[in-house]
């Protein structure tokens, strides 16, 4: 298979014409800040001969001897162009300015269509962090996961829920990157934020479909976020006051336009806030409840061919009662790349990446000298190098191979004694490698045909040192007996998998206005998160593939048409997919999931399908701006012994999801955006009688079919309004005041309903609807740069 | 441990930022009947009761229908023994006990059979032993969460030993204050070994029970309540039972898991027409009261 392919590559990809040819290569950039400009392409005018710029804003294009008009663009910037009469390979560095705000329409000169026209990508979306900062968000504060629920696809179970669900998928199966460096759980505050600071950010891209070979390791989505660089040209600090936490971000160059940094860091006050106020004896006064993060990145440019960077986060939420209880939470990421040069057609990136999330849960009783300790982590280990090869202007060649360690701790606990003794609970570490390797092209095969094609094969072990756990079958839906363990030495294999995970996307351009994608993927998962709660706890831990659980596969296919207005002012799009899963986790009845060694028998693996329509249309640019997306979909489950082995509505099943985004530049000064939402409610298992076991009335269901009911839709408007102040003509202070209102109409949108026996009422049973946010939530935040 | 967990997801979500809960009007299915037998049996020297009722409507406020045509069973395999119990009212089947009465005997083994139109269900039961209850710590609250108050607020601890060897105990506790039963029809404390519940192959025995095991009611007693706290002896089964009873009957917040049936220990005879759930349990009980000073 793999032969094959490099064969059919080799052949369209070596047939050039004997004409002398010359490249130009070198980044985008931006001319205010110097950061890179990932996607900006540099094309011929007037032809369809062009290269855009990848990850760190590199780009090559190979064209003829002779005269040449280049145009470089990317959207929100100018489009340079200049005339170049190309007689020797060039070697530069292009920066871009940004549009002027004060343009109503802006008017592309040349002929290049847009982007989302003409490239294979599709269910992809880019966020730019300019667009995202003019959402009006939840307590005034811009969030990119918030941002990115706001997409055609992209669901939540509701506030409060950390991550978000992809085309149905679970919210383990999105892939987050920051830096190339995997986040396992992005938020802060159970949900209502992400662990993304936005000062730190340039880039959000969410990949749905036609993922690309180049990435792999979750079967839903690719969430890449790329840090900023840090400003090379000038110092900048970046900062701000908000209601339940502050910013401030300080960036610049260390040499001009050879190595610059960025150090971004938050921490939320609502505790800081309280405690001033409230008496000795209030509870409130001993209880701890919030969150920091830093996220920090430094670049340097050795030379024209070598640049190597470093970029690290950190954060932890915390949530305690001094006496009691304390709980905490919180990833830590690491990320070494080296860019470099080969040529001026060969781009190489090689990364050193480490991920660690890590939690604890004490409870302590310090009159009696007891205590119950519990942590648990993962910690991945991971070496990547990844080149581009911009062989000509048809054919640009991605190949790269990545090592991935997974090191986990399921759980680490120990009870303490008055008198000092203690009893422990501590699992074995378990660990998973994942290698992987690939190669796709881009390959302009007709002037108006482009194809992405590529392979990804994922090679899985199991390994010691550790104890495999062998379980005896039994009826569905039961924990599976346990049978025997055997002990394996350090590195040795006690499970191997092997998947090849062929890509392909299509892209027929219509006209420069439009064009028709189709795209196949399949995607192959080795770690799954076991959580079986409405929104995944900040408790609940992954496991690996093993012996016992087979990874995730998710085959994928999707049918787009793009189609742009008035000169690219307007994008759409319309796109179909159907996905199909195996090995989707469930769990048995009553599974106790948490600090147990033989958690893998209380799993059961079954197949999931979702299936659906999404429509998008984007205003880019002018005074208004903003976005509409509407998605209709499908999505179930089949586990052998649940629901009567019929297939299911899974709980992220929402069939209908309407997103609006706009925001209109009323003046200089004042930005106003607005949000709409509306969701219809999540599938939900209701009872059809109640029960009575001593004195408790438990809910139960004589027809045992899951997910039988659907809660109420859920809707919500936000509006926002932005205010710059005046700049000081002598200075370079800028301030911004960000007024926001979230859920504008008061609703209580049901986060659930459950079923509950009345306090003191013994026989009186009621249902009962939980709402996250049972208020309207306006707040003020405060912004400035210099 | 799933109990300290799900306490503990609980208060947080319920804690967070500006949630709120409203009691809501829905209309449900009815499901089919079933047969519903509560049977609870242990060493206190009071009247035994086995519930034998039916489901009904999920929001009808009334007591569970009673099913009063049983004949209830309860056979000492160990001692050969019969208990008969009769019938009074509400689907209550009693058996009083009497000075000389021993019903319920530690390591003995309990079948119980509740006749119905013919059809005999059936389930087993060993009776196990229970912890050791060394005292009741009352310590005055230092923080936590919950509304201020202006008097001295105690919480009250459990100072008590779980028996050691190879084998997993498995404890319901209940605590009283001033006679009534904390948390009831809400809150259920089940613990193995008196260390929160670890379902594991690690050492599980220990001497002293831990915290949260340990916590009483996570609710407030002032100067003058009295605790009494009962330690009853449930069979691996019967704990997984609450386990799951609880997670069906406080399933709100952020971290609600997928409503599911809960497990039944007795079995339906083959060819009966109407299904029987419940559970039959045999408990030692070891009781402790304190007053709080």
């Amino acid at each position: 298979m793999k032969l094959r392919v490099l064969l059919f590559l080799s052949f369209f990809a070596f047939k050039t014409y004997s004409q002398e040819k010359f490249t130009i290569s070198g980044y985008v950039k931006d001319g205010k800040n110097g950061e890179s400009l990932i996607g900006a392409t540099v094309y011929k005018q007037g032809s369809n001969l062009g290269a855009s710029a990848n990850e760190y804003g590199f780009f090559s294009l190979t064209l003829p001897k002779g005269e040449h008009v280049i145009g470089v663009s990317l959207i929100g910037y100018k489009t340079y162009t200049f005339s170049v009469n190309l007689e020797k390979n060039i070697t530069k560095t292009y920066e871009l300015s940004e549009e002027s705000k004060q343009l109503d329409e802006i008017v592309i000169t040349g002929e290049a269509a847009d982007k989302n026209i003409t490239s294979t990508e599709m269910g992809t979306t880019k966020l730019d962090i300019k667009e995202i900062n003019k959402i009006p968000a939840m307590f005034g504060e811009v969030d990119i996961v918030r941002a990115i629920q706001m997409l055609p696809g992209v669901t939540t179970v509701g506030e409060g829920a950390s991550g978000f669900n992809v085309r149905g998928g679970n919210v383990d199966q999105n892939l987050i990157l920051l830096d190339e460096a995997p986040v396992y759980n992005s938020s802060h505050l159970f949900g209502f934020f992400s662990v993304f600071n936005p000062d730190a950010v340039k880039d959000v891209k969410l990949i749905k479909g036609g993922i690309p070979s180049q990435y792999g390791g979750r079967v839903s989505s690719i969430l890449d976020i790329r840090m900023k660089e840090g400003n090379s040209k000038k110092f900048e600090v970046n900062g701000g006051l908000g209601t339940v936490f502050s910013r401030l971000s300080i960036e610049g160059p260390l040499i001009k336009d050879k190595m610059s940094f960025i150090i971004a860091g938050r921490r939320s006050y609502i505790d800081a806030l309280v405690k001033p106020f409230v008496k000795e004896t209030n509870p409130i006064k001993n209880s701890e409840f919030y969150f920091y993060d830093l996220t920090a990145k430094i670049n340097y440019r050795i030379n024209d061919k070598n640049t190597v960077f470093a970029s690290g986060y950190f954060g932890r939420d915390v949530f305690g009662a001094a006496s009691a209880f304390r709980f905490n939470w919180g990833n830590a990421t690491g990320t070494l790349r080296w860019n470099h040069i080969f040529n001026n057609k060969l781009f190489m990136n090689v990364s050193a990446l480490y991920s660690n999330y890590k939690y604890f849960l004490g409870f302590k009783l310090p009159q009696l000298n007891q205590k119950f300790d519990w942590t648990s982590n993962v910690i991945n280990y991971s070496v990547k190098p990844d080149f581009t090869y911009f062989l000509n202007s048809k054919n640009t060649i991605r190949f790269g191979a990545q090592a991935l360690l997974y090191d986990f701790m399921p759980y680490d606990a120990i009870g303490q004694f008055s008198g000092g003794a203690s009893v422990k609970f501590k699992a074995e570490k378990r660990y998973g490698v994942e290698y992987s390797a690939y190669i796709g092209n881009e390959h302009k095969i007709l002037p108006r045909l482009t194809f992405d094609y590529g392979l990804r094969v994922s090679l899985y072990n199991y390994l010691g040192k550790g104890t495999a756990y062998y379980y005896r079958d039994t009826i569905a839906n039961e924990p599976l007996p346990f049978d025997s363990t055997h002990k394996f030495k350090n590195g040795e294999v006690i499970k191997h998998y092997i998947n090849p995970e062929p890509r392909f996307s299509v892209n027929y351009v219509i006209n420069s206005y439009s064009s028709i994608k189709a795209s196949y993927n399949r995607m192959a998962q080795y770690l799954q998160l076991i959580s079986n709660t409405a929104a995944s706890t900040p408790l609940d831990v992954y496991t690996i593939a093993s012996n016992n659980l087979k990874p995730l596969i998710a085959d994928q296919g999707s049918i787009g048409y793009f189609r742009n207005f008035k000169e690219n002012t307007y994008e759409t799009s319309v796109e179909v997919y159907y996905k199909y899963l195996q090995n989707q986790l469930d769990y048995v009845d009553n599974a106790d999931l948490f600090i147990n060694d033989r958690v893998e028998g209380q799993l059961l693996q079954g197949l999931g399908r979702a299936y659906g329509i999404e429509f998008y249309a984007k205003k880019n640019l002018g005074k208004i701006k903003g976005w509409i997306s509407y998605t209709l979909s499908k999505t179930e489950r089949l586990v052998d012994g649940i629901s009567n082995d019929k297939w299911f509505y899974s709980r992220y099943d929402r069939t209908h999801s309407l997103n609006t985004c706009v925001n209109y530049d009323i003046s200089k000064r004042w930005n106003i955006s607005t949000n709409f939402v509306f969701l219809s409610g999540t599938p939900a298992s209701f009872p059809n009688s109640k029960i009575q076991i001593q004195n408790y009335n438990i809910p139960y269901n004589t027809d045992n079919i899951r997910n039988n009911y659907r809660i109420t839709p859920y809707h919500r408007l936000d509006l926002g309004a932005t205010y710059t102040f005046k700049k000081n003509e002598t200075r370079r202070y800028k301030q911004t005041l960000v007024f926001s209102v979230y859920n504008a109409y008061n609703r209580r949108n049901a986060f659930s309903i459950y079923f509950q026996t009345k306090a003191n009422e013994p026989n009186q049973t009621e249902a009962v609807r939980f709402s996250v946010i049972g208020s309207i939530i306006p707040a003020i935040t405060y912004n400035f740069n210099f | 441990m799933k109990t300290i967990i799900k306490l503990l997801l609980v208060l947080v979500s319920f804690s967070v930022l500006t949630s709120c809960t409203d009691v809501i009007q829905i209309k449900l299915d009815e499901g089919s009947k079933i047969y519903v037998i509560d049977a609870f049996v242990n060493n206190l020297r009071e009247d035994q009761v086995i519930k034998v009722t039916t489901n009904d409507s999920y929001f009808s406020n009334k007591e569970a229908p009673a099913v009063s045509n049983a004949n209830v069973v309860l056979k000492d395999l160990t001692s050969n023994t019969q208990y008969v119990f009769n019938y009074t009212s509400n689907g209550r089947y009693v058996y009083p006990i009497t000075i000389a009465d021993t019903i319920a005997r530690v390591d003995h083994s309990y079948e119980l059979n509740v006749t119905i139109d013919g059809y005999i269900y059936k389930s087993f039961n060993i009776q196990r032993r229970t912890a050791v209850i060394d005292s009741i710590v009352a310590l005055p609250q230092e923080g936590g969460f919950g509304p201020p108050t202006t008097d001295t607020i105690f919480n009250c601890l459990l100072l008590a030993r779980d028996k050691v060897d190879n084998n997993a105990d498995y404890y319901w506790v209940k605590t009283y204050r001033n006679d009534t039963l904390m948390g009831a029809g809400r809150d259920i404390n089940v613990t193995i070994d008196g260390v929160g519940g670890i379902v594991s192959a690690a050492p599980g025995d220990t001497i002293e029970f831990t915290p949260p095991a340990t916590f009483l009611g996570f609710e407030n007693f002032r100067k003058n309540s009295k605790c009494k706290v009962e330690i009853h002896s449930i069979s691996r089964d019967n704990y997984f039972f609450f386990i799951q009873a609880l997670a069906q009957i406080n399933n709100g917040g952020l971290f609600a898991t997928t409503p599911e049936n809960v497990k039944t220990n007795i079995v339906t005879p083959d060819g009966a027409k109407t299904k029987a759930i419940g559970r039959f349990n045999m408990a030692t009980v070891v009781t402790k009261t304190t007053i709080v000073k």
